[in-house]
């Protein structure tokens, strides 16, 4: 087990923060390892993926015992000490060949992993053709109708976007969309088991049309790989669901009170507090005060009149 | 002047943007620049040119995602146009659960009862005195304490024997001891506090206790209390501690001796039986277990 490392320094301290649970997290870095038998078409994948994945990447060189499937504890020990939580593992037997497994990990427990075998597989150093840059966003796509509907097809898309999608923006440069990843579920098998899946990488070149939007043509760059889907380990639902979590701070906000109405014009609401209309402070008018000062000022003439009449009467 | 005729030329000269033949028209999720093309593959081709068919699928795809692309708006940066993404639709798992928040400090509390908000400072200050700009803090910094000055005045209440220079240095110091014991005082609470949160979740009920100090105080009365009994005789025959606490809230009720109830009297009797014999003549021992444990011990 590892030891919790207690911070004796600002620089130790800052990776250790830089490594806790966040709201917006770091992009994902994978572990590329090789299994106790390695082929040359392994190899050459294992080599290939790590460059699209590089910067966050790293890529044991030295051959593992590991065996993903029966035992998972060597994953969670990785994952701790490289705070990597995508994994790649290499292996070659005359059972499974040329066998990758993609693994990923939930806080650095295993969630979910799946066995590609690989039936032909190109490196990018046989594509004779210039490479994009180290660290790009690509893009993706997805043809065929089996994406949504099988669950060894669904959880290979969820792995390709997630190895690769790198950091989630809200603006991109267009002159950046370098390469685009390509994969395609050709036809099920005959005893309806899932077919072949073809991943392709190709360079974007933006060619000169005659309007506005840029004529696309691609050349291809590699890696290129014809798979089959082997064994595959679920995510266990509730760590699914917990994975999937959004914290509130990255929820979209909605705007409450403001409408479009018919013509097409913003309308906005606004809510006043109760309103305690004979205790509202409004203009003095001077002319609409209540006559007290002169009505009282007649009263009092009125009075001396009358005294002024009875003495007069009493004389 | 008929200009569209010269428009078609210069249309022909580029090829088409536009895609057509696809027959279920493609999903987006511009926020992570993903395609899903839902049309079935032609298998026919797929097997003929493999490769070639792929790329033309792809470019064909490819141009229907930048079409998409560059209909998004645009902002222009120091980078270059940059186009403003929405947000994306598939959802990725996380790799690490979400933070939980932290507990607040005193001033942290304090700041928000009162409305203070933290506004950021410049690091650098001009210094009068020295008419130069110096850190707000640290080293070289205007706040130094001074113990580096190289004259203190006396100041006016105070013995003119003392040494200013040892004054200040244990003024430091006793500021630092301050601050370590306001930061151990803040981890304490921190730590009571989310115990005290853990503790509500289990038993779904609010704490009437806001003093984080005083609910660690109950914590250890508690444990006293557990400590007292855990001797061998229950803690009956200790002697009395003068000023010990005295467990509250225990109180024994016994039933009265006779009742003209009998029938409470035979329940209570038959529960007893039936946790010492078992209920309904079923025995409480695994006889057939118990049987073969004997065998292999012998």
């Amino acid at each position: 087990m590892l030891r919790t490392i207690t911070p004796r320094n600002a620089r130790v301290k800052r990776v250790l923060k830089n490594r806790e649970a966040k709201t917006e997290e770091n992009i994902k870095t994978a572990i590329f390892i090789r299994g106790s038998q390695t082929s040359q078409i392994v190899n050459d994948a294992l080599a290939d993926l790590y460059m699209l994945k590089k910067p966050h990447a790293v890529n044991f060189t030295k051959k593992n015992q590991i065996h993903p499937f029966e035992d998972h504890s060597n994953l969670q020990f990785f994952s701790q000490k490289n705070d990597a939580s995508l994994f790649v593992i290499g292996t070659h037997s005359k059972k499974r060949p040329n066998t990758l497994t993609f693994a990923r990990m939930f806080d650095h427990q295993l969630l979910d992993m799946m066995e590609v075998s690989i039936e032909k597989g190109t490196p990018m150093k046989d594509f004779k053709t210039p490479k994009s840059a180290i660290g790009m966003k690509p893009c993706f796509m997805f043809n065929g109708d089996m994406w949504d509907q099988n669950p060894h097809y669904i959880m290979f898309k969820s792995m390709i976007l997630d190895f690769y999608h790198g950091q989630t923006v809200d603006k991109v440069a267009l002159a950046g969309l370098e390469y685009v990843i390509s994969v395609t579920s050709g036809p099920m098998t005959s005893e309806g088991k899932p077919g072949k899946i073809y991943l392709r990488t190709y360079t974007i070149v933006l060619k000169r049309s005659g309007v506005k939007l840029p004529r696309i043509e691609l050349v291809e760059m590699g890696p290129s790989m014809d798979m089959t889907f082997g064994r595959m380990t679920e995510a266990k639902p509730d760590v699914w669901k917990q994975s999937l979590r959004v914290p509130k701070e990255l929820k979209p906000k909605k705007k409450k009170n403001i409408t479009k109405d018919v013509m097409g014009d913003t309308v906005g609401r606004i809510h006043m507090g109760r309103q305690d209309f004979d205790k509202i402070q409004t203009r003095k008018m001077k002319g609409l005060k209540k006559r007290t000062a002169s009505t009282e000022e007649e009263g009092e003439s009125g009075d001396k009149k009358q005294r002024v009449d009875d003495s007069d009467d009493e004389e | 002047m008929d200009v569209s005729g010269v428009l078609e030329a210069h249309k022909q000269k580029f090829k088409s943007v536009s895609v057509e033949g696809k027959v279920i028209p493609l999903e987006y999720d511009l926020g992570l620049l993903t395609a899903y093309d839902q049309n079935p593959i032609d298998e026919a081709l797929l097997k003929k040119n493999k490769d070639e068919y792929l790329q033309s699928l792809s470019r064909d795809n490819a141009q229907l995602l930048f079409n998409e692309i560059f209909q998004l708006p645009t902002i222009s940066d120091d980078n270059g146009v940059m186009a403003m993404l929405p947000t994306p639709t598939t959802l990725l798992p996380r790799e690490k659960p979400l933070p939980k928040p932290k507990p607040e400090t005193r001033w942290e509390k304090f700041a928000k009862a009162k409305g203070i908000v933290n506004r950021k400072k410049e690091r650098m200050v001009f210094d009068d005195n020295t008419g130069e700009y110096k850190p707000r803090w640290g080293y070289k910094g205007i706040n130094d304490d001074g113990s580096k000055d190289w004259i203190i005045e006396v100041p006016a209440g105070s013995n003119p024997m003392e040494d200013q220079y040892e004054a200040r240095r244990d003024a430091k110091k006793e500021r630092i001891d301050k601050n370590d014991k306001r930061r151990q005082r803040n981890m304490e609470e921190a730590a009571v506090a989310s115990k005290m949160d853990q503790k509500t979740v289990n038993k779904g009920e609010r704490p009437n206790m806001d003093n984080a100090r005083s609910m660690k105080r109950k914590e250890i009365e508690n444990q006293i209390l557990i400590s007292k009994s855990s001797t061998a005789s229950v803690g009956k025959f200790d002697e009395a501690i003068k000023g010990d606490l005295k467990p509250k809230g225990i109180k024994r009720k016994f039933e009265p001796n006779v009742t003209a109830d009998l029938s409470k009297e035979k329940a209570g009797n038959m529960s007893i039986l039936d946790r010492v014999v078992g209920k309904n003549g079923e025995d409480l021992v695994n006889v057939r277990k118990a049987i073969k444990a004997t065998k292999s011990r012998k």
